[in-house]
């Protein structure tokens, strides 16, 4: 089997061209299908997805019809019928490559890495894993929190790949969840080359300059990924909280404050943004916004002990002490629960 | 990770003499179940007699202290009353407890006495817990360890390195009630002190002023332990609600050194735990309510400490202001940080800060060459070694030599050390509070050896006097509970007090 050094298959149009053509050239001259092709080259993914499923309902098993339903349902981020229909394609094209690299990233996009990294070998058994597939299999890895074979995917990746950014910056999250931190800053270096206002990337720089003990650095770094971001149609909490947090290690609470409240309004389901505002909040006497923002951070993450030690430091402190007394216990409960869960290998 | 130093005077001339801790040999690899033990010279601890011209010279031999298995720590307590310090040696696989005869010469009693322990002790302190006027054994242990082959680091060539503690369970204390006979009986379980602990660290206070002696243990990468004496024998660890289980962000550290001592001149003891890089050592200002405040930033301690990795610490007042000042001995854990992390070292300097009576500023720069000198500092001792008022430091350093500090600060300032004698007491007077009053205000103190890294320190109680010439007043509850007061005290001096007979009062204020 030889290496291709293919593009990315999910976005670009020479692949669709190709199938497409393929497609035609197995006769599928069915109406839907091929209406469904038109709008599907369009950039017209609903209307696609429609037309797929009508084309596959009325000739079942027929065209690759599924198949394209499948990626309309991925330019749409419908994971889960993506998933579905992929699965149905699979039953009866057991063998297409292109159909398992796919349902490999929807998997990964449904935060199921292990079933991913599963799919991935085997649509790897049929043919070699481009640059972007290794990518999300890195990705995967990352989020099993095995950085080891993160980083030996990744660096594949990059070096099939090497402009592939996204790679780079898995790569860099890699290293520096490891704490190898002159790789990861050369990583995200790298997806600055390619995107010099990418402020995912800076934003990690700042991670590392506080690593390395610089905070002024790390600020400086956070408020450019701030500003860098602010045409964003969806701009990152991450930032807002890490300049926050570096603030309120430095007591400068009147300047965290507003950060951490852009940061709760960014992220309103993140139970760490939360906190530290309502960690803030607590530290400045601003009780009753406290106790909302703690509330709420124990109830997003129930499993996060510095979110219940908090709280349980505001009921102390509002003489609410059973209550106080009741996360305390939280906190040993949590600690002693995940204590010693390292693996027995790193 | 590395040994401990004891600073104590084992044959009474008055002069500290130091004792040091040693390992041994390992294999590579080292199968399972095996104790390590010395197997010359070379890994024996060592005995150094302070000459009357302030040189050393090494008695190992002659004390009987060349020791077996691999060394720890060391704690430093006159356990029978005889009016001489015993030493008590931690190790992997078994701890010693040797007998000081008096004559120069140490007996091992550690069978008789029933305190040989096992698994991986590492810190211990003596400190009369129970009120009887002997002294009972506190020793931490590390981890429920053996020499199993585990892998970690980076698989690459130069890059394994020592796993985190989060790889290996907690295990309990070992808690010796002195028998009063030589003898000892465990009893962790009984005096509520049995809870797992990863511990390096111990040091006492009577954090609450309730008349009995508390102490806190500084746990490795899991939540630090404060235990509350209840005064009937039995203890209950509050470090949650006191607000010094974890740093103010809610998280744990890995915590190495520690100690309990009142910086801020507020009669109340407050708490300095040393940690890795990017931890911050933790501050613990003692609120005076049963609560503490996690200080770091305030105090200036946490920017400073950032890059930093602590193990001995300890809160003097090195240039006598009547402020405590801090002496750390840092060095990063592993030897292979600076591969991943170059910012980071194996070796740095001693941290000297200076409290200025609203925080501490880094004055290591300024306070001589030897601050930067980078070394693997793990264990540390303080006593005035010269008897010259100024206090100074013992420190051991991985796979290097020991380094005697010697304080050379030129100051006018005035001093006092005292010298407790406990007769109803134990005769250490371990435990002892003193209040010191002059026209500037007053300054606090308890009696310890214990407290730093594996290490033991000078018994004697040493205050820094600023312009006072004179001492107004000495207050001195004895662990017996019995209340002293000496008035009109001259500064300047080694001042021996013996706790007089008397009746143990109610609790002060």
């Amino acid at each position: 089997m030889t290496l291709q050094l293919a593009k990315p298959r999910f976005l670009l149009c020479g692949a669709i061209v190709y199938l497409v053509c393929v497609a035609m050239c197995n006769a599928q001259t069915d109406t839907d299908f091929d209406k469904a092709t038109t709008e599907f080259r369009a950039g017209n993914y609903g209307a696609a997805a429609a037309l797929f499923a009508r084309a596959e309902s009325s000739s079942p098993g027929k065209t690759a019809a599924l198949l394209y339903q499948a990626k309309s349902l991925v330019h749409l981020q419908n994971f889960t019928e993506a998933e579905a229909a992929l699965r149905r394609y699979i039953l009866s094209h057991p063998d297409s490559d292109d159909a398992l690299y796919l349902l490999g990233f929807v998997l990964h996009r449904e935060n199921h890495p292990a079933e991913s990294l599963e799919i991935y070998t085997k649509a790897a058994a049929i043919k070699t894993p481009t640059g972007d597939d290794l990518k999300v299999v890195g990705a995967n890895y990352v989020l099993l929190g095995d950085y080891p074979d993160a980083i030996k995917w990744l660096e594949t990746a990059v070096r099939i790949d090497p402009q592939n950014k996204d790679a780079w910056y898995f790569l860099g999250r890699a290293y520096y969840s490891r704490g190898v931190l002159p790789e990861a800053r050369r990583a995200f270096a790298k997806v600055l080359e390619f995107d010099p206002h990418n402020s995912k990337a800076e934003n990690n720089l700042g991670l590392i300059l506080e690593s390395e003990a610089k905070p002024g650095e790390a600020m400086d770094t956070y408020r450019k990924s701030i500003a860098w971001q602010k045409q964003d149609s969806r701009p990152s909490e991450q930032p807002y909280l890490n300049l926050g947090n570096l603030l309120i290690q430095e007591n400068r609470m009147e300047e965290a404050i507003p950060l951490l409240e852009k940061a709760v309004q960014l992220a309103p389901g993140d139970g760490p943004c939360h906190l530290k505002l309502g960690a803030a909040y607590l530290r400045t006497n601003r009780m009753k916004e406290a106790q909302r923002e703690l509330e709420e951070a124990t109830r997003l993450a129930p499993e996060n002990a510095p979110a219940h030690f908090q709280l349980g430091r505001l009921y102390k402190q509002i003489h609410s002490l059973d209550r106080a007394q009741e996360e305390f216990n939280r906190v040993e409960e949590i600690h002693s629960r995940t204590a010693n869960t390292r693996p027995q290998t790193q | 990770m590395g040994a401990g130093v004891a600073l104590f005077d084992y044959d009474n001339d008055g002069r500290l003499d130091i004792f040091l801790v040693n390992g041994a040999p390992l294999g590579d690899p080292t199968p399972k179940g095996t104790i390590p033990q010395k197997t010359g010279p070379e890994y024996w601890n060592r005995l150094y007699h302070q000459k009357p011209d302030g040189s050393f010279e090494d008695v190992t031999e002659r004390a009987g202290l060349q020791g077996v298995g691999y060394g720890m720590g060391v704690a430093v307590g006159d356990y029978d009353n005889d009016g001489f310090e015993d030493l008590y040696v931690t190790a992997y696989g078994g701890n010693r407890l040797y007998h000081n005869n008096g004559n120069g010469t140490f007996t091992d009693v550690t069978l008789t006495a029933g305190v040989a322990g096992s698994g991986w002790s590492t810190a211990a302190a003596w400190v009369d817990l129970d009120g009887d006027g002997f002294l009972d054994l506190v020793v931490l242990r590390y981890m429920d360890w053996d020499f199993d082959d585990l892998w970690c680091g980076e698989h690459k060539e130069g890059y394994r390195a020592y796993c985190h503690p989060d790889h290996f369970k907690p295990i309990s204390p070992l808690v010796y009630h002195n028998n009063k006979n030589g003898t000892f009986t465990e009893i962790g379980e009984k005096a509520g002190l049995s809870k797992p602990a990863k511990g390096l660290g111990l040091a006492i206070a009577d954090y609450d002023r309730d008349g009995h002696i508390d102490f806190f243990v500084a746990n490795d990468s899991m939540m630090e332990f404060l235990y509350h004496n209840k005064g009937d024998g039995t203890f209950e660890d509050v470090a949650l609600v006191s607000e010094v289980a974890v740093d103010i962000d809610g998280r744990t550290y890995a915590g190495m050194g520690v100690d309990f001592a009142d910086y801020n001149n507020d009669g109340w003891a407050d708490l300095v735990v040393t940690d890795l890089a990017n931890q911050r050592y933790a501050l613990y200002l003692n609120n005076g309510d049963g609560s503490f405040n996690y200080v770091s930033p305030n105090a200036g301690l946490a920017q400073m400490t950032l890059a930093h990795s602590g193990w001995g610490v300890r809160f003097l007042d090195y240039d006598n202001d009547g402020w405590k000042d801090l002496l750390i001995a840092q060095g990063h854990d592993l030897d292979t940080i600076e591969l991943n992390s170059p910012h980071l070292h194996y070796r740095e300097p001693m941290l000297l800060a200076r409290n200025t009576g609203r925080g501490f500023v880094d004055v290591s720069a300024q306070s001589g060459s030897v601050f930067s000198q980078t070394w693997v500092a793990r264990g540390m001792a303080i006593g005035d070694l010269d008897n010259d008022g100024r206090l100074d430091a013992v420190v051991t350093t991985n796979d290097g030599p020991v380094h005697v500090l010697h304080n050379q600060t030129q100051t006018q300032n005035h001093w006092l050390l005292l010298r407790l004698v406990g007769h109803s007491s134990n005769r250490d007077a371990i435990g002892a509070e003193v209040e010191l009053v002059t026209a500037a205000g007053s300054q606090f103190a308890t009696v310890s050896t214990a407290s730093s890294y594996l290490s033991a320190s000078d018994k004697r109680v040493h205050f820094g006097l600023g312009k006072e010439s004179s001492i107004q007043r000495i207050e001195i509850r004895w662990p017996s509970g019995i209340l002293q007061t000496i008035k009109d005290v001259r500064a300047d001096q080694i001042l021996q007090i013996d706790e007089p007979a008397g009746v143990p009062s109610s609790r002060k204020p």
